[in-house]
Order: structure tokens, then C-alpha cells, then sequence
């Protein structure tokens, strides 16, 4: 089942997140909802992320395919040179530099639709709140035995509406 | 009151207004913007059936306005992505209601820009020849010409710059997609790809803007230095130097920010955003461009001094057509729009505000489209066999196409500001890690 606490400052919402990761609510049943980013103190709710590294890789993938490439092409087909060599990597370091970008690019926009969860399949039985301007809505997933507590953490820590909804 | 002090609600109402509804002035512009438009595809339509004869480039002026307007739009380009990425980076909070109007600046000019090499291409049904793929003839694309790179830096940067635009637009259309119009409603849903507003979504965006705002500025400098060596690897009179690619970058920079105050004072006027369009943000650009003119002067001369002192006679008569000639009176106008005006505008303070800032940077992207002639032109029309010097003087064709393409940008974004918020209204609250 689901609980719903919303929350109309920030520092409530923290404080029952942390009250409730302390009772022993694992990080991946919790989500927060907000109509605005919303920077919680380290450690509270931490989301690790490989993006950076995901990026770098699809550049270094996607550069070294473009050069490799590269060099296939003008060896399959070889334009007169004049003595000078088929395939060099200053005149074709453009190129490389370009695709090196692009893969960064793609990656990165691929990694953030798949790490915000936009590109995968979702559960359905999750319900979304819907979150009024300025509020910020705490989602908490917990069996039949665990919501009690959780609730009455919420209601310490300032929620001003709670709610239980679906079942898991 | 300031935008950042008024209730959410309001900045929501204020900033979604402009969606709804069409007004008599916007619908006027937009029929002039379709008619030049129209004319100018005509004109293409007239070039493709009778062939490049119908403008104005003969031996050995092949460049001629085709590749001013290219290089042109691919400096306005870089008004968004610089900008927004460089103010993002370094969390300046003023950028906020500056970002997108840059961003979609940047998407839109590209591609006007991008069209250029295909238009000059002449036979323009034949432009997928550039793309490397698996043909009968058992040709591939050389990889070592410049205009292959051109291709792939280009392509680089309007996939880029797409990505970057639409990033921060998708939480505005999944509220968007709340409250509206049918089909609006669909579109507003399909492209906010089920948004939530979790903190998994928001974090993986603010950590994919910061990463997308890295490699666009990386992507932008090469793009500019890439269309820059398209001159400078040629062993031609004036354009084989080595602080092209640099000039080329500072001039697009200038040039991008020129276009962006151009249309935010436009913005600001016809879509009632004076609230948040403020003097202040207009007075933050201005500085800008101001030093944008002073190190656009900076490059200027030095790129003119060191050929005259050099006095290499190939160069000199290029020199000469630019400074005294035929070209003398761009080349003139060109330093009197570029430095002379801006800085007296912009220079003394009593003078700056919006409407002198919107006179300067009119000025600034004339000024810059003359730069781009009078690079192009002259070193073409004096190449090093002097036996060959000719002129060069476009064609009604080569001027329908070139006032089209500025109708073509007045369109995308009259058309972009319907369907789209022009400030980015997730982003006006005060961020997370300016209040820290």
C-alpha cells in the first residue's frame, strides 16, 4: 500500500524522510513529488547516478567508432593521396572530435530518460499525487503493518493531509 | 514587485497567457512573415529550374550571399547555447527568463543556417551525396574536406541544441498538459513523456541540463572554428589565418547576443512580459555585448594590422578592396554598426536602457551580416592570379532567399511562442543551489 503525506515546507518533508529511513524504510519506497526541484540535504534521500560516467563512455564509444569508420572508408575506397597517407588523424580529427560529442550527447539524453524512469515501464498501481503549487507531496511504500508508524510519522512532522491509497 | 517575489500561481497564469489566444499585430506579422517567406521559396523554386546562373556568382566569386547568410545564422546560433549553458554553469540567476527565448533562438537559426549549404549546393536534390552510406557507385564522402566537417558539426549541434531546448521544457508542458485545449492537451502529454515531478525526474534533469550545458559549449566553440577553417584551410589571400577560428567565435558570440536582445525586446513588447523582462536583465546584456564589441574590435584589428604591416602584395589587394576599394563602404559601415554605435550606446551609462540596448544590437547583427560579406567577398573577387579579379553583385534571387530566411526565423518563433512557454516557468523559483 501506498501513503501520501503532502507537506508545505521543505524542512518537514526532510525531517519525516529521515524519521521514516530511520524506522527502516528502504530509500526506493520513498518519493518525493513537487512542482519544483527540490534539494534535500545530503544523505537524506540520495539518488547515485552514473550519468556522467554513462556520458563519457558513449562519447569515447561513439569516437571510436566514428574514426574507425573512418579509416574503413577511405581504405574501401581510395581517393589519390599524392604520396601523403590515406587516412590521417589531423584531417579527419573533426570528425572524430564531432561523433565524440554526439555519442555524449546521446547518451546522456538516452541515461536521463532511463534514470528518471520517463523510458521505462512503470508501475500502474503507483499512484501519482497530484501536487498544488508550492506544496510537496511525500509518497511511502509500506505493507499493512509498517503504515501506522509511518502515518504517525507524517502527522509529527507537520504533513497537512495524509492519505493511504492502493494496495501493493 | 520583483517576478521572483509573486505568488506561483501568477507567474504560471502570466507566463501561460501568451499560449492563448491570437492578437490582430501578431496575426499581421505573421502574414508578412508567410508572404516574404513564400517569395523567397520562389525565388529557390526559379534557382533550382534554371540553375545557378540566375544569381550573381561568377569565376572567381563562387561565394557569394549564400555563404554570408550560412555563416551568418550559424553565428546567431550562438546566442542560446552559449549563453544559456555559460549563465546555467555558472548559476547566474538573471538567466532564468533569458534561457529558452536563447535556446529556441539557437534551434531556429541553425536551421535556417543549415539549409544555406544546400541551397548554394545548386542541385539540391543531390545534398544526401555528403552522407556516408552504401551506394552502387561504391563511393564514400572525404572525410577530409571541410565541408563533410561542417556537415557533421552541424548535425552535431541542432541535435544538441534539440535536446537542450526540450530538456527543460518538459516539466512546463506536463503542466501544461493539465489544463487545455483538446489537441493541445495530446501534444502537451506525447512530448512531457508522462512527467511526474518525482525527485528521481527532477534529479536525472538538473544532472542531465548541467552535463548537456558541458558539451553544448564544447559543440558551439568547434562549430564556429569548423565553419571559420572552411576559410582558413584555404592558402587564399586574408583568409589563411590562424586567429580565424577564435575570430569567428567571438563574432558569433557577438552576434548571438545582439539577436537575443532583438528578440526579447520584441518578446517583451508584443507578448506583455514587461514584468519580467526587466530593464535589468536587458542592462546585464547590454554589458555584454559591450564587451563582445570591444573584443570583436580587438580581433578586428588584429587580424587587419598584421596583414598591412605585413604587406604581402596578394594580401594587400585584398587589404586594399576592403579598406579603400569597392568593399570600402561595407567595411566602414561594418566598424561604425559593429563598435562605434554600441559602444557609445551601451558605453555610457546614462544612455543605457531598452530601447537603446534593442537600436545597438540591430545595428550589432547588421553590422555582423556586413562582417561576413566583407570576409567572404573581397578575397574571393582578388585571388592570387590577378588575372582573374572580378566583382561580385547578387540577384533579386539571391535577395528573396536571403530576406526570406529573416522571415523564416519571425515565423518559427511567433509560431514557437503559441505553442510553448517563452520563459521556462518551473525555473523561476529560486533554485535549490543559488539559495544555498
Amino acid at each position: 500500500m501506498y501513503l501520501i503525506g503532502e507537506f508545505r515546507e521543505k524542512e518537514s518533508a526532510t525531517d519525516a524522510i529521515r524519521e521514516l529511513r530511520a524506522a527502516g524504510v528502504a530509500a526506493c519506497n520513498l518519493d518525493v513529488f513537487s512542482d519544483e526541484p527540490v534539494e534535500l540535504p545530503r544523505g537524506v534521500l540520495d539518488r547515485p547516478s552514473r550519468m556522467s560516467l554513462i556520458s563519457v563512455l558513449g562519447a569515447i564509444a561513439f569516437g571510436l567508432a566514428a574514426t574507425a569508420f573512418v579509416y574503413w572508408a577511405q581504405h574501401d575506397y581510395k581517393v589519390v593521396t599524392g604520396g601523403m597517407p590515406l587516412f590521417s588523424f589531423w584531417a579527419t580529427g573533426v570528425i572524430t572530435y564531432e561523433m565524440t560529442m554526439l555519442g555524449a550527447i546521446v547518451t546522456t539524453f538516452v541515461w536521463f530518460l532511463w534514470e528518471s524512469g520517463l523510458a521505462r515501464k512503470r508501475d500502474c498501481s503507483a499512484p501519482v499525487p497530484k501536487v498544488d503549487p508550492g506544496s510537496i507531496c511525500l509518497r511511502v511504500r509500506c505493507g499493512a503493518e509498517q503504515a501506522p508508524q509511518a502515518a504517525e510519522v507524517m502527522r509529527r512532522t507537520d504533513a497537512i493531509h495524509i492519505e493511504r491509497r492502493g494496495e501493493v | 514587485m520583483a517576478p521572483e517575489l509573486l505568488p506561483y500561481q501568477r507567474i504560471r497564469e502570466d507566463l501561460f497567457r501568451p499560449l492563448s489566444g491570437i492578437s490582430r499585430n501578431y496575426a499581421v506579422a505573421t502574414v508578412i512573415a508567410f508572404v516574404v517567406g513564400i517569395a523567397g521559396l520562389m525565388a529557390w523554386g526559379y534557382q533550382l529550374r534554371r540553375g545557378m546562373g540566375v544569381t550573381g556568382l561568377q569565376r572567381p566569386v563562387f561565394w557569394g550571399f549564400y555563404i554570408v547568410d550560412f555563416v551568418f545564422w550559424i553565428g546567431i546560433s550562438h546566442a542560446g547555447t552559449l549563453i544559456s549553458a555559460i549563465l546555467r554553469l555558472t548559476s547566474a540567476a538573471w538567466r532564468k527568463p533569458v534561457t529558452r527565448a536563447a535556446e529556441a533562438l539557437t534551434v531556429f537559426a541553425l536551421m535556417i543556417g543549415g539549409m544555406f549549404p544546400i541551397i548554394h549546393l545548386g542541385r539540391a536534390w543531390l545534398f544526401y551525396w555528403l552522407i556516408p552510406y552504401p551506394n552502387s557507385r561504391l563511393l564514400w564522402p572525404n572525410f577530409r574536406s571541410p565541408l563533410l566537417w561542417d556537415l557533421t558539426a552541424i548535425v552535431t549541434y541542432v541535435i544538441g541544441s534539440v535536446i537542450y531546448l526540450y530538456l527543460p521544457l518538459i516539466p512546463d508542458m506536463a503542466q501544461l498538459a493539465e489544463h487545455n485545449t483538446p489537441w493541445r492537451r495530446r501534444l502537451y502529454r506525447a512530448l512531457s513523456l508522462g512527467w511526474t515531478g518525482s525527485d528521481r525526474e527532477w534529479h536525472a534533469l538538473e544532472r542531465a541540463m548541467k552535463l548537456m550545458a558541458c558539451i553544448i559549449l564544447a559543440v558551439a566553440v568547434s562549430v564556429h572554428t569548423v565553419v571559420a577553417w572552411d576559410f582558413a584551410m584555404a592558402v587564399a589571400p586574408m583568409w589563411h589565418s590562424s586567429i580565424f577560428g577564435p575570430y569567428f567565435v567571438v563574432g558569433a558570440i557577438f552576434s548571438g547576443i545582439a539577436a537575443l536582445l532583438i528578440v526579447m525586446s520584441a518578446l517583451r513588447k508584443v507578448l506583455h512580459l514587461e514584468r519580467y523582462l526587466t530593464p535589468y536583465h536587458f542592462r546585464n546584456l547590454s554589458k555584454l555585448l559591450l564587451l563582445m564589441s570591444l573584443l570583436w574590435l580587438y580581433f578586428t584589428v588584429a587580424e587587419n594590422l598584421t596583414v598591412w604591416y605585413g604587406n604581402d602584395p596578394k594580401e594587400m589587394a585584398v587589404f586594399g578592396a576592403r579598406t579603400r576599394g569597392p568593399y570600402a563602404p561595407y567595411f566602414w559601415t561594418m566598424v561604425v554598426l559593429n563598435f562605434v554605435i554600441p559602444f557609445i550606446l551601451l558605453g555610457i551609462r546614462r544612455l543605457r536602457a531598452i530601447r537603446t540596448a534593442t537600436i545597438a544590437a540591430v545595428c550589432v547583427v547588421v553590422g555582423m551580416w556586413l562582417e561576413r560579406f566583407v570576409i567572404v567577398v573581397p578575397t574571393l573577387a582578388n585571388p592570387r592570379l590577378p588575372v582573374s579579379s572580378s566583382s561580385y553583385a547578387p540577384t533579386w534571387v539571391e535577395v528573396s532567399i536571403t530576406a526570406a530566411t529573416f522571415a523564416a526565423m519571425m515565423m518559427l518563433y511567433m509560431i514557437f511562442a503559441k505553442l510553448f512557454p517563452i520563459i521556462a516557468v518551473w525555473e523561476f523559483k529560486p533554485h535549490p543551489q543559488e539559495e544555498n
